[in-house]
């Protein structure tokens, strides 16, 4: 006979327990928030942070594929200045939208790929050739653009940022759907049952016959086309192409992850987790704007909500062993 | 342990809440104005944030300052102003931190009713007609006049004869590409002058350190160096003391902070331009609560400037 709902339970509880914590973290600060303040919990607002959440969240979702598997890519925001701003020149130079699209996704991809194949086939460990990278891209995104931002497009390309659908912004949705499509991968395909897989065990993972090399570049390019795309929505939402967009992204983007529940060791962590991360930094920045609280003091919150989240996620990891 | 999370942000929130008695909500009567700038860490916005405040406190508003972490950071800036907007200030007093990238910001404080004033830093009048934008008025010092009174003085300085380098703000934010507009303007009046290096360093002091540095390895012959802010002007005479250069070498910076006024009275720099930032915040806000009150606002302000050498530097009336 199969238990019943409430005998199975604290089964349920134990194996999305990790999950439940982050959920619990960030309904609990949503509800502080609306004690605190009238002009939080409205449907403006709460779009608002979504909307604000989205670029983050995009890149945080390719950091946790290269976080599962073990590595880390501290690239992806100067990956990201350096799509947006080749995307933006295309797009000036009256190339089709489509099209456009597909060289800022390409470059990133193409950017992720190097990284990949320096860490497999060059045995770079992921933290000195994504640091490579990091300046690699950055400098070719200033010498792209001689430094200058590019800006002046058509109001088609804009409407990835200012369109709506019942009133819920394009990016929210184009979030949405990254996240459906990565929580499908990493739970229901190959490539994401061997990410976990090369995180756990490397070694383990390369006897038992999986492609490691193949995987692991793979993670790495789908991280590069992810900050594509965050370059694409960033850009549409400044209406313009910064060579210096993206600086520090990559910090903000492992945050969320790490918030999220995901091991800095690799072979644990789920993607739902990284959007809870990903809402709690929008959350958390948008609550202390509203409390006008000062800018100084702000960081000071936002790094202690940080240590304490994985504070508590290690404890817990801890009593479920 | 589940909850602990939850308690312990609760905790953090009811704590920053308590720390914090500005976030309490103003029922009504006096008018919420957000002053909105680059950074919090840059002695000129320091100045700029002190001017507002006072303001703000002859007249009875309510102000609210914030500011992203690094001065560049547009899409900070932009999260800033969107949340501001969620809290229905009453008008938004902004130092873009991009010309350009402003713009959808701006836009959306019009859609939601809110008049802004824009301070120190123009927005881009391109891409401003391109779009619905509407600014209520701007807020700031002529940067051309202030390149060209520094690229005078170094000219007279050097005899109009010499080589020069400069160290450039941010590419593509007017106010340094004013200045730099107007430093080569007035060099023009003196053909025996050339530019040998131009170099951004970024804003920062670090980097205008590192920057002039380099730029003395290769041209080690430089007489002077405009650097289109203090920072990065404090910054060149580090870089100067460490090749033992002290006294040879003219530097003039622009923004006339504390640190670059000792500077010069010490003679280790030897002229700034000297804007008001303390005016402009002022000038801000009595903007910002004319226009809560439907009151009409001048289209432009143009706040005085003037190069400060030894002579004038231990004044403090340009502030």
């Amino acid at each position: 006979m199969r238990p019943g709902p409430i005998a199975r339970l604290p089964n349920f509880i134990s194996h999305y327990g990790r999950q439940l914590g982050t959920l619990s973290g960030l309904l609990g600060l949503i509800l502080v928030l609306w004690a605190l303040t009238p002009h939080f919990l409205t449907i403006s607002n709460l779009l608002n942070i979504a909307e604000q959440a989205t670029i983050i969240a995009i890149v945080a979702a390719g950091m946790t594929f290269v976080i599962i598997t073990g590595g880390i890519d501290l690239a992806v925001g100067s990956v990201l200045a350096f799509s947006g701003v080749v995307m933006a020149s295309a797009l000036l130079r009256g190339l089709p939208l489509p099209l456009a699209l597909m060289i800022g996704l390409g470059v990133g991809l193409a950017c992720g790929l190097v990284n990949g194949l320096l860490i497999t086939v060059g045995r770079l460990p992921p933290f000195i050739a994504t640091l490579g990278m990091m300046s690699v891209a950055r400098g070719a995104a200033l010498m792209f653009t001689e430094g200058r931002p590019i800006s002046g497009f058509a109001e088609g390309f804009r409407s990835l940022a200012t369109g709506e659908v019942l009133r819920v912004p394009a990016p929210v949705i184009i979030m949405i759907v990254v996240y459906v499509v990565a929580h499908f991968v990493l739970s229901r395909t190959k490539l994401g049952r061997y990410s976990y897989a090369i995180g756990g065990n490397e070694e383990a993972a390369l006897l038992s016959g999986i492609n490691v090399r193949l995987y692991k570049t793979m993670v790495y390019g789908i991280a590069g086309m992810l900050s594509g795309l965050a370059a694409i929505l960033l850009t549409a939402r400044l209406n313009s192409a910064q060579p210096i967009a993206g600086m520090s992204y990559e910090l903000d983007a492992i945050a969320a992850t790490v918030i999220g529940g995901t091991s800095l060791l690799g072979g644990e962590g789920t993607i739902a987790g990284t959007l809870i991360g990903a809402l709690i930094m929008a959350v958390l920045r948008n609550g202390l704007n509203l409390l006008s609280v000062s800018s100084f003091f702000q960081q000071v919150v936002i790094g202690s909500v940080i240590i304490l989240a994985v504070l508590i996620d290690m404890g817990l990891k801890r009593r479920g062993k | 342990m589940k909850k602990a999370l939850g308690l312990i942000v609760l905790g953090i929130l009811s704590v920053t809440f308590l720390s914090c008695q500005r976030g309490t909500e103003q029922a009504g009567g006096a008018p919420r104005i957000a002053l909105v700038l680059k950074t919090a860490n840059n002695p000129f916005f320091i100045d700029m944030q002190k001017g507002a405040e006072e303001a703000a406190k002859k007249l009875g508003v309510t102000l609210i300052v914030q500011a992203a972490e690094r001065e560049v950071d547009v899409e900070k800036q932009m999260q800033i102003i969107e949340n501001l907007i969620q809290t229905r200030v009453a008008a938004l007093c902004v130092t873009p931190s991009g010309s350009r990238e402003i713009v959808p910001a701006i836009e959306k404080a019009n859609r939601a009713g809110i008049p802004v004033v824009i301070v120190d830093t123009r927005v881009d009048a391109k891409t401003m007609s391109e779009s619905k934008g509407k600014i209520a008025t701007f807020i700031g010092s002529d940067n051309y006049e202030g390149g060209r009174l520094a690229g005078e003085y170094i000219a007279k300085k050097l005899g109009g004869k010499g080589k020069v380098a400069v160290l450039e703000g941010i590419p593509g934010h007017e106010t340094g590409d004013s200045r730099l507009k107007g430093f080569r303007e007035a060099l023009k009046a003196a053909p025996g002058i050339e530019i040998v290096a131009s170099q951004t360093a970024n804003w920062e002091r670090d980097q205008g350190f590192n920057v002039f540095q380099n730029i003395l390895q290769s041209h080690p012959e430089i007489q002077a160096v405009f650097a289109c802010s203090d920072l990065m002007a404090l910054g060149a005479v580090e870089a100067i003391a460490a090749a033992k250069k002290t006294g040879q070498i003219t530097v003039v910076g622009f923004d006339a902070s504390d640190e670059a006024r000792q500077a010069i009275l010490k003679g280790t720099m030897d002229a700034t331009v000297a804007q008001s930032p303390a005016m402009m915040g002022a000038l801000a806000v009595e903007n910002a609560y004319r226009l809560t009150r439907g009151e009409p606002v001048k289209d432009e302000f143009v706040v005085p400037i003037k190069l400060i050498t030894k002579e004038n530097a231990g004044a403090t009336d340009a502030k």
